[in-house]
């Protein structure tokens, strides 16, 4: 990222590699700068309110073996993978279902844009109260997170869509089924993509806040029943795991993401 | 074109009024348990207000949002000027800040209640944190967006480095850190309402959990519906802002924004 | 013709470029670069696109590096081979009107035009005064306050003129100011140049594709050939002032530079 006057005429072709190197060396100093700093403070301020590096790590290889981490693990995992895929298809079929109905879209989406604004989180509560203490508020807020982060993309994208390929869509005598498929469907697929990367890492963070509210199992009952008993070794340690499940996640979507566009011209957009 | 817009409005309104109707039904037929009618929660939100109730724990969030902001979104608009000329240690940061960025920072509030206790401060490093990676990055863009023609144009009238951040540099990435304020105000206000979910004893977040303790949907919906107002009204301030502080701009079109999604 | 030292000289002015990949040899795009420019003379240099004319301009403002060559104005040397020693616009003695407008979006026309003034520390009521003249003289009076979008293209670069006009630099350097305008605009333009010039004898050195445009401008013209440039014809201008540019077609005397010119250029 180069956010200044270009560098004076780049004689030899090496400095480039150094460059490379040196940022490479820079990364992994600060990594560990940044875990020595943790040490010292865990070691300043103490184990009641910083849990050591080497104490974290030990937690989490002793959960881990003893199987409850993978425990935890598996049961959020398992609810943002429902919860994502409902959000997801009502996120995708609603506005295809719309698109049908043009006065009804202009009439709703007022309503739809001033939604926004509401904090999911916010509805936890009422989601409890509706649908008690198991999985199904859990689900109901990771499925109406999901749902928003899908629905507006695909919105956004079927308008998107070039009128012209609609209307010789029509004139070839396509019926709606089919262009839905053929023509909005395509054209809007990196829409829908990009909404997946940023959707499916939001679902397991919203299904472990939810597992923070209500609950006896999961990455976030984990992190927040270690917080009423004090253990702070097993709060850092559910965070820390949290953090690295979802950073994962995010890492793999990227792949996959530059797996499947590798044939487009890189685009560099703003990270939102 | 008019009488397309009237009838626009016209089923605007009708479909709010059909809303309406399903929530007064929705309430009539399921019970105040599970959906509170519209009068009651307008007749409790109007007490709340003329109390002041609503007022003081309404002020209390807005106010844990609107400090943790400022701590969160300062250091992240002054970074990425600090360190656009030395791409190097951009680089070299990068992959920290993406992963802050990516990172659930809600998932630190039982850590920060457990730092800085029930009050507001652990609520407002949240909001700080969460705020700080969404605006750096929007304005490192604003940074990176510089038109290098207009500051060489600075520097033949004479403008030192000091001149050409303050006139050249910063105005050109106003607007892309103003995107990122758009983007960051409701994820802070929603995570003072979390973390006051989770523990708390004042403000709306508070006030909803009680409410859902004593199975008080009409006490849930009232807190809801202030959340909504107060998120309304800070959009409008910042749109506001905005709306002065780059009127230089050429108009362009507004669309639904893709990642507006909270 | 006096026998002062001239205001600005350049001497064995050269620049290449790095090798590009399937490259044999650097190109050297500006190559044996001399010419001078005396004090208050209107001077164009006239060169095929591609010829280097930007880059030249860029060197002289001390924008870009030479990779060879010496450049002295006042008799004075300026760093130009030193990438670390480049002072733009030479602390403000060399002004330089790009071809795009490079106007700041977010100033309005009068902040655009000041910018120079308060950049340089030299805002006061005479040099506010001076700048509502400007503006009055290309006939924006009444568009202070616009900001750039709300003003076309003509009034844009209008602005963009009386911007390095305001702070009266002993040289000024334009490159293709009136290339993307229309004729019309142009020849407007063109006269409120000579007409503003007039005013002050300012040192120009202007460059341009249009051989007109550089025969009805000048005191002098220089001739530029394909890469790698260097001059190649020198011809004087002799057209009485004030002169009507509309009506210059119909000047033997510029019909007869213009074929000279023009044989050149090919």
């Amino acid at each position: 990222m180069t956010v200044l006057d270009a560098p004076a005429d780049a004689g030899f072709p090496g400095r480039a590699a150094l460059r490379r190197h040196g940022v490479l060396i820079g990364r992994l100093a600060l990594a560990a700068l940044l875990v020595a700093g943790w040490h010292v403070l865990a070691g300043a301020i103490g184990p009641l309110y910083v849990a050591a590096p080497l104490a974290v790590v030990e937690r989490i290889a002793a959960d881990l073996g003893s199987g409850e981490l993978i425990r935890h693990s598996y049961v959020t995992l398992r609810l943002s993978a429902i919860g994502f895929a409902i959000g997801c298809a009502a996120g995708v079929v609603l506005p295809f279902v719309l698109r049908r109905m043009p006065r009804l879209t202009a009439a709703i989406e007022p309503y739809i844009l001033a939604s926004v604004g509401i904090p999911k989180y916010a509805l936890m509560p009422l989601f409890i109260l509706w649908a008690g203490i198991d999985d199904a508020p859990k689900l109901l807020l990771v499925g109406v997170l999901v749902f928003y982060v899908v629905f507006i993309a695909v919105f956004a994208g079927i308008r998107s869509v070039d009128r012209k390929l609609v209307t010789m869509a029509r004139v070839l005598g396509a019926s709606e089924m089919a262009i839905s498929r053929h023509v909005v469907w395509k054209s809007l697929t990196p829409f829908f993509l990009a909404a997946l990367k940023i959707a499916l890492p939001r679902a397991v963070s919203a299904t472990i806040i939810g597992e923070f509210l209500v609950g006896n199992a999961g990455l976030g009952y984990y992190i927040e029943n270690a917080r009423q008993m004090v253990d702070i070794a097993g709060v850092f340690a559910g965070i820390v795991v949290s953090i690295i499940i979802v950073l994962a996640i995010n890492a793999l979507l990227t792949l996959l993401d530059r797996r499947v566009n590798a044939w487009r011209p890189v685009d560099r957009d703003m990270r939102l | 074109m008019l009488l397309r817009r009237l009838r626009a409005k016209g089923d605007q309104i009708a479909v709010l009024v059909v809303l309406f109707a399903i929530w007064a039904a929705l309430s009539w037929r399921l019970g105040v348990y599970w959906v509170s009618s519209p009068w009651a929660a307008g007749a409790r939100f109007v007490d709340g207000v003329l109390d002041g109730t609503l007022i003081q724990h309404g002020f209390y969030t807005l106010a844990e949002a609107v400090v943790g902001f400022i701590l969160g979104a300062a250091p992240a608009t002054l970074l990425p000027f600090l360190i656009r000329r030395r791409p190097m240690l951009v680089a070299i940061i990068d992959p920290f800040m993406v992963g802050g960025y990516g990172a659930p920072k809600l998932a630190l509030a039982p850590l920060f209640i457990l730092w800085f206790g029930i009050g507001m401060e652990s609520k407002i490093v949240l909001v700080a944190v969460t705020v700080f990676f969404i605006v750096y990055f929007s304005t490192l863009a604003g940074v990176a967006a510089l038109n290098p023609k207009l500051v060489r144009m600075a520097q033949v009238m004479g403008a030192n480095e000091r001149a050409v951040l303050r006139h050249i540099v910063f105005p050109g990435a106003v607007p892309y850190i103003f995107t990122g304020f758009r983007v960051a105000l409701p994820y802070s206000i929603g995570a003072a309402v979390i973390a006051e979910l989770l523990s708390a004893n004042r403000g709306l977040g508070f006030l909803i959990q009680r409410s859902a303790m004593g199975y008080d949907t009409t006490g849930i919906f009232v807190a809801l519906v202030a959340t909504v107002c107060i998120v309304f009204v800070c959009n409008r301030c910042l749109g506001a802002a905005e709306a002065y502080l780059l009127r230089w701009r050429p108009p362009a079109d507004t669309s639904l924004p893709v990642s507006a999604a909270t | 013709m006096t026998m002062q030292p001239p205001l600005l000289e350049v001497r064995g002015l050269a620049k290449r470029f790095a090798t590009r990949v399937g490259e044999e040899a650097p190109r050297w795009v500006i190559r044996d670069l001399d010419f001078s420019v005396a004090e208050g003379e209107f001077l164009t240099i006239v060169g095929p696109s591609g010829s280097g004319k930007t880059t030249l301009l860029n060197m002289i403002a001390q924008v870009d590096t030479a990779t060879e060559g010496s450049l002295l104005f006042r008799a004075q040397p300026a760093p130009v081979t030193n990438p670390k020693a480049l002072n733009p616009g030479l602390s403000c003695q060399i002004g330089y009107v790009t071809q795009e407008d490079n106007l700041l979006p977010w100033r309005t026309a009068l902040d655009n035009v000041l910018f120079p003034l308060m950049v340089q520390g030299r805002l006061n009521a005479e040099s506010r005064a001076r700048a509502a003249m400007l503006m009055e003289a290309v006939g924006l009076k009444g568009f202070e306050s616009h900001y750039p979008h709300e003003l076309s293209g003509g009034m844009c670069k209008r602005v963009s003129l009386i911007r390095t006009l305001v702070y009266d630099p002993p040289v000024i350097l334009m490159d293709e100011p009136f290339g993307a305008l229309d004729a019309q605009t142009r020849v407007q333009l063109q006269t409120d140049l000579l007409r503003l010039w007039n005013l002050g004898r300012k040192t120009i050195v202007f460059v341009t594709h249009d051989i007109a445009e550089a025969i009805a401008l000048a005191d002098r013209t220089l001739v530029l050939c394909r890469a790698p440039a260097k001059i190649i014809g020198n011809h004087i201008i002799d057209i009485p002032r004030p002169r009507d540019v509309d009506g210059l077609l119909a000047n033997p005397r510029f019909v007869a530079l213009y074929q000279a010119i023009r044989s050149q250029v090919q």
